[in-house]
Order: C-alpha cells, then sequence, then structure tokens
C-alpha cells in the first residue's frame, strides 16, 4: 500500500468511528462505550428475574427435633389437619419440618412446650395402646388428643400441661398451613381460610452501620470480609 | 460550626409533638423538631405479599420483638427492636413497651377509638377518695378536645352519658344491627349503656401527625425536623440552670451532636420523655419523675355467636340485617352505685362479626372444626375490656445502671404491676359479658378473664404527673415543669391518672392547651 493511501485508510477509518460514536451517544436503545463505570447497570427498565420459593425445591435436615419427635409432629400434623376438600393437609403444606426450622429459632419456653409435649404424647401413646403416636389411627389418636383441647381468646392459650402443647401446636400448624403456598395454590371456598396477604414492611433505613452486637440489621450483601492487616486508606 | 438558637426544641413527631409543632409554629415561634426514627415512605418500604413468600410464613420472627403481641411478620420491621433499645424488668412482672420510632410515632398506627375523659376521672379522687385529682377539670379541656376532634375528623353519634361525653363529631346515623339491637336490649334493664363507637376518620384512611398536623406546621416556614436524631440527654445553662437544648447521637454515623433553644418540649412518648428526664437529672426535685406509671387492661373478654346467623351465606339478606357494626360500653360501674370488688370501671368494645369466627373458639380438630367454621361463619360477637388501672406511687421506672442501648444511652427499668382491683374488674367483665350474651340469646364460645401484660394496651401514662403542688407533682396544669419554666412534657406522661378510655384526644387535648399557654408566655416575653 502506498503511504498515501495508508494515510487516507486510517483518517476514514477514525472519522467512521467518530461517527459511530456520535450515534450510539445519540441512541438510547445501545449501551455506552466501554468501559464504562461498574457502578452504572441496574435501572427501572431491567428485567426482574424470576425465582422460586426455596421450601418448594429443596430439602432440609432436621435441626431441633429428634427423628422420633418428627414423627410424633408428622402424626400429629396430619390428625390435626388433614387434607380436606381438595385442600392439602399440613404434611402436604411441609409444616413439620417448618416447624423445626421455627420452633428450633424460637427463645427456650417455645422449645420446651414442643419438645415436652411431643415427648409426652409419645409416652402417653405407648402407655395406653403400646405403640409409638405415629402408628396410631385417627381413632386411637383422637382418645389421646380430644381430652385437651380447650376453648381460648387469642393471646391466653390454656396453661394447663399438655392443654398448652395441644393448642398451641394446633395454632401454629393451622397457621403454618394456610400460610403455605400449595394451601394458596388451591382457591379457598366457602368459610376456608386464605392465606394471609398483606403489607409487608422492609427494614426502613437499618443501621447497617452500628457496632457489634448492636441489634443492627446486617446488610444482605456482605463485602469481603475485614482484613486481619491494617488496609490502606486512600480517596479511590 | 452551627451555633443557631431555635425558639423551641420540640423532641419528638407524634401526636403530641405534632400538635405543639403546629400550634407554636402557627404562632409564629421558630421551631426544630427532633425525631429519633427515620422517615417511612410506603412506596419505597412496603410492598403487599403473601405471607408464604416470607421466611417464617407470617409467625412473628422468633426472639426480636416478643413483648409486641401487636407484631407479625409483616409489620415486625416497624417496631422498635427489643435488642437495638433494650429496657428492664423482673421476670416475673413482664412488661410489654411497645413503641415506634418512625417519623409519626405510633400516631402512624393507632386504633383511632377517640373519646374524652370526663369528671369521673379528672376528679376520680372527690368521687371515690383514691388517688389524686387532676388540677384541671373536665370544663378546662373540652373546647380543645371540640378542636382536636375536628382536625381529626372524629364519627360518632351524641348519644353518650356524662361519663363519656359528646363531643364535635361528624354524626353518625347508622341503624344498629339486629344483633346489636338484642345486645342493646339485654343491656338497658341492667343500667348498662351502649353507644356508638367513636373513631378519628382522618383523611385518606390516615388519622395521624404526618398527615393532620405536620403539613400545617410545615407550611408557616417556621419548621425544621430532622430525623434519626437520637437525644442523648438535655443540655443545661450553667448560668441559669436553665435547658437549653439537647445533645444527640445521628442513628446511623452516631456522629454526637447538639443544638441549642430557649424552650425544651418533650414530646418522645410517656416513657421515652420521662427516660430523658431521668438521664438528664431535671425537673425532679419532687422525686415523683418516673412515679404513677398506668395504662389499660385489655386482653379480657368474651367471643359469642348469634345462633340465627348461623349456616346462612354471606349473600343472605337477612344475615346482613342481623349482623355487623361495633359498639362502645362506656364505664358503667361505680357511676351511680357502689362495687365492693373494686374502685373506678371499664368499657366494653363491642363488634357484631361478619366475617369467619377464629379456629381456637372450638374445641374440635380436622374435619370437625371445618364444618364448625363453615356452620359458624358469619355469626361471631365478641366484647372486650378497656379498664382503668389505678395510678400507684409503687409502679415506676427508673434508669437502670447496668444496661445501655446501642448508642450507649442509659436504658430504663420499668416494675409495674396490676393488682387484686385490676384483676377483679377483668373476672367482672367476663360475668357481665357473659350475663348479657345469655340474656340476648347468644352462645359463649370462649372467654377470657387475664389481662394481658401491662403496656399491651400502648396507653402507658403518667410518670411526671401535673398538679397544682410542686411537692407532689412533676409538671403544673400546663404542662410545664414546676422546677424550670422553659420546660414542657406534653405527651401522656402529663397524666394525673387514668381512666377506661383510650387517651389520644386527651394526649392531643392537653398538648394543644400547653402549647397555646407556652406561645402566650413567649409572646409576653414570661419565658
Amino acid at each position: 500500500m502506498l503511504r498515501r493511501d495508508f494515510v487516507r485508510a486510517v483518517i476514514s477509518f477514525l472519522f467512521a468511528a467518530k461517527v459511530s460514536r456520535a450515534q450510539q451517544a445519540n441512541d438510547p436503545t445501545l449501551p455506552p462505550p466501554a468501559p464504562v463505570p461498574w457502578t452504572l447497570g441496574l435501572n427501572s427498565r431491567t428485567p426482574i428475574p424470576a425465582t422460586q420459593l426455596p421450601d418448594e425445591i429443596a430439602a432440609t435436615e432436621l435441626r431441633f427435633f429428634s427423628e422420633k419427635q418428627m414423627a410424633t409432629l408428622m402424626r400429629l400434623s396430619d390428625v390435626l389437619l388433614p387434607p380436606l376438600n381438595g385442600k392439602p393437609g399440613a404434611v402436604e403444606a411441609q409444616t413439620p419440618i417448618f416447624l423445626d426450622f421455627l420452633i428450633g429459632s424460637s427463645p427456650e419456653p417455645r422449645r420446651k412446650t414442643y419438645s415436652g409435649g411431643l415427648d409426652w404424647l409419645e409416652a402417653a401413646s405407648l402407655a395406653k395402646f403400646q405403640a409409638a403416636f405415629a402408628k396410631l389411627n385417627d381413632s386411637q389418636a383422637g382418645d389421646l388428643l380430644k381430652p385437651w383441647l380447650r376453648t381460648w381468646m387469642s393471646d391466653h392459650p390454656p396453661t394447663e400441661p399438655h392443654a398448652e402443647f395441644i393448642n398451641i401446636a394446633h395454632d401454629d400448624i393451622r397457621m403454618a398451613t394456610i400460610n403455605s403456598k400449595v394451601w394458596s395454590d388451591v382457591p379457598s371456598v366457602g368459610a376456608e381460610e386464605s392465606a394471609e396477604v398483606a403489607l409487608y414492611w422492609s427494614p426502613i433505613e437499618p443501621d447497617i452501620y452500628g457496632p457489634e452486637g448492636s441489634g443492627h440489621i446486617p446488610p444482605h450483601v456482605q463485602a469481603a470480609p475485614k482484613a486481619a492487616h491494617a488496609m490502606p486508606s486512600y480517596p479511590r | 460550626m452551627r451555633n443557631e438558637t431555635y425558639d423551641v426544641l420540640i423532641i419528638g413527631s407524634g401526636h403530641s409533638g405534632g400538635m405543639a409543632a403546629k400550634v407554636l409554629t402557627e404562632a409564629g415561634i421558630r421551631c426544630l423538631m427532633l425525631n429519633a426514627g427515620p422517615v417511612a415512605d410506603v412506596l419505597r418500604d412496603a410492598a403487599r405479599k403473601p405471607a408464604y413468600e416470607l421466611p417464617y410464613r407470617g409467625f412473628r420472627p422468633p426472639g426480636r420483638i416478643e413483648h409486641v403481641f401487636q407484631s407479625n411478620e409483616f409489620n415486625a420491621n416497624v417496631w422498635v427492636d427489643e435488642e437495638e433499645v433494650p429496657y428492664t424488668f423482673d421476670p416475673g412482672q413482664p412488661y410489654n413497651w411497645v413503641r415506634v420510632r418512625l417519623f409519626g410515632g405510633r400516631s402512624l398506627f393507632w386504633s383511632r377509638q377517640s373519646f374524652r375523659l370526663s369528671d369521673y376521672e379528672f376528679k376520680g379522687k372527690s368521687h371515690d377518695g383514691f388517688g389524686e385529682d387532676w388540677p384541671i377539670s373536665y370544663a378546662d379541656l373540652a373546647p380543645y378536645y371540640s378542636r382536636v376532634e375536628r382536625i381529626f375528623r372524629v364519627a360518632g353519634a351524641l348519644d353518650g352519658p356524662p361519663q363519656m361525653p359528646d363531643g364535635s363529631f361528624i354524626l353518625d346515623d347508622s341503624r344498629w344491627s339486629g344483633s346489636m339491637q338484642r345486645f342493646i336490649a339485654a343491656a338497658k334493664p341492667r343500667n348498662i349503656p351502649v353507644c356508638k363507637q367513636r373513631r378519628a376518620l382522618g383523611v385518606d384512611g390516615l388519622a395521624s401527625s404526618v398527615n393532620l398536623l405536620l403539613p400545617d406546621a410545615g407550611r408557616t416556614g417556621n419548621l425544621t425536623s430532622i430525623a434519626d436524631a437520637v437525644v442523648r440527654e438535655i443540655t443545661v445553662d450553667s448560668n441559669t440552670g436553665l435547658p437549653n437544648g439537647c445533645n444527640f447521637v445521628d442513628r446511623l454515623s452516631r456522629r454526637e451532636m447538639s443544638v441549642k433553644a430557649r424552650v425544651v418540649v418533650l414530646a418522645a412518648g410517656t416513657l421515652e420523655s420521662t427516660r430523658l428526664l431521668l438521664n438528664s437529672n431535671l425537673a425532679n426535685s419532687s422525686g415523683l419523675v418516673g412515679r404513677y406509671l398506668t395504662d389499660q387492661i385489655y386482653g379480657a373478654g368474651v367471643v359469642c355467636s348469634v345462633p340465627e346467623a348461623r349456616g346462612r351465606k354471606p349473600e343472605d339478606a337477612a344475615r346482613g340485617m342481623l349482623m355487623g357494626g361495633t359498639a362502645i360500653v362506656p364505664r358503667f360501674r361505680n357511676i351511680d352505685t357502689k362495687s365492693d370488688k373494686f374502685l373506678r370501671g371499664y368499657a366494653f368494645n363491642v363488634s357484631s362479626i361478619t366475617g369467619a369466627v377464629a379456629p381456637r373458639n372450638f374445641a374440635a380438630y380436622g374435619a370437625e372444626l371445618q364444618r364448625k367454621l363453615d356452620e359458624y361463619y358469619g355469626s361471631g360477637f365478641q366484647m372486650t375490656l378497656m379498664g382503668e388501672v389505678l395510678s400507684r406511687y409503687e409502679n415506676h421506672v427508673r434508669i437502670d445502671k447496668d444496661k445501655v442501648d446501642a448508642w450507649d444511652i442509659p436504658v430504663l427499668r420499668i416494675e409495674t404491676k396490676y393488682t387484686d382491683n385490676e384483676f377483679n374488674m377483668a373476672q367482672d367483665a367476663v360475668d357481665v359479658g357473659c350475663e348479657l350474651a345469655e340474656a340476648a340469646g347468644f352462645e359463649v364460645l370462649s372467654k377470657n378473664p387475664a389481662p394481658n401484660p401491662p403496656g399491651y394496651s400502648i396507653h402507658e401514662i403518667g410518670t411526671c404527673r401535673m398538679g397544682n403542688d410542686p411537692k407532689q407533682s412533676v409538671l403544673n396544669p400546663w404542662c410545664q415543669s414546676h422546677d424550670h419554666k422553659n420546660l414542657f412534657v406534653v405527651d401522656g406522661a402529663a397524666f394525673t391518672s387514668g381512666g377506661w378510655q383510650n387517651p389520644t384526644m386527651t394526649i392531643l387535648a392537653l398538648s394543644m392547651r400547653a402549647s397555646e399557654y407556652l406561645a402566650g408566655e413567649m409572646s409576653k416575653q414570661n419565658i
């Protein structure tokens, strides 16, 4: 290539690139030329990724109840809220394993109510029927449960032993089941209860800078953990 | 460095602080308002969700706000976190301190029941010999109640007996449903009055400081507000000994800051105002700051069913005539007669329920329970108690020297308990409720005579009571400190005693009255 032709080619390339950049700048549908600041990104037109609830997909291991307590709770849940009129029951709603999570996270008195209550129910079943509660038929389970059913007003469950556990567990099993996705997937008819749908408040400007142990809510995305050594500090 | 001195520093932005800001700024007074928490924006901070999308399926997050029975997973983030701002108490005598620090405070979420006190409360000692009379009477406050009711658009009927004075209402002339008529007929021969409920309608479904009071203050150009300002202590001029501002810590950055003002108005809510006074060692020559904490007993009541409403479909017109509506039964004990079981009295909130009856009202499970729920749907009728708690010296708060909050501010220790007077009152309410239900032909499904823990009603009052004698009270009849003429407490702390009535209208009327007095004194240069 002659030197003259080369110079012309370079000039025309540079001109074309400039025109192209100008077109890009005027065309909002095209991305800005690289390099872009890494903080550019999400905007009001960004599609929201569709996700599933984890407890519809994934399994969890028992972390609070023993295997035996869980077997008792499974049967108790099935007896107190079985599948009815096309609605799923407590077992289909994964309520027992959810309660393992909820009660296991709860303060000690609530945990005691459950673990003590399940152990008592198993012992009562062995004493009366010489069989584990998990193996009882509906009628036998009813013989053990019905004497302890009470009516009560909110915030005031019965306080007598056994009745406390049975009535609190019944209330929790119903709420956890009715507020589950699978219950909600089957339309409620008549007086059948529906999953609660309400205004959920996110943390409002939470205290994410608070010192350790101040009760602050940590951000859901953490920066890299603090290094053991001193980090240089300068404006970036 | 800024060194501006405001005319008035208002600490707190709820009903009482909002009213003070409105009155003072409209009188041309420059006010600075501090609020301990952030501004809530429902579009930014909230969204409708089904419970199954939340980690705990709608259950209250375990262990976080154990003493807020009103909380659930949907609203868990609007209450004060008990780990961030703790308080202490004897484990055998728990206290439910229910707090909101968002801008507007608890005025954002209150139930909006709107009653006046009467001279059965203001002059209770004169009536039955217990406690102390207020230094003001109903006649002193009545004009302020009327103005507050017009701002808050209180709906009600002019049907109150002397113990429930009528007001400037948007008149409720709705017809009673059939079940309510039967209840009224059962109550009448027993001299128990049944009246229309009284409720603030507000504007756009909200009756709060942030939409009914603060916008007026803002329009004057005289209000400056700071959010997330956690006040550490009120400061004092070393020459005069008078309060002259406060030190606060920014909630998020933890920067320590201070502001100056000629007058300090405390409106942080009964116990936070008192905590500030105690942490600042102010206004306590009587030794009574923190004393005479009281509230109302809640939690007791009776749930019934109206048999004729059962088994009907929701679209059944006959059920529509029979069920629905609410009523208030104002105090009827110890008015013309004298109970030998307790002093003072209680009210009933009465509801005729057109929706579901809660499963806990039936001793059944599984298919049998579902049959009951189907049958009883739309037949519920309930009476719940609101009772006066006697104002006692020993029920008190003080600073717990061993514990601080997230900003190193010493916390409150709360020592209060109910006595036989309250327990007997609750039992009487359940007995009367069952008697009325039986007389009306209703079936009693469940009942409960046990009150919720103190504090549950979110009606804590007292701890800086007003009076004429500086040795027997913290504030004078204008909510002004006996000790410091430029210090006012305009929230529920000023109450000398309580009543069966929700206190909000009285808090608003007292704040309006105190603020107008303050504006007058400032214009006369007395303060």
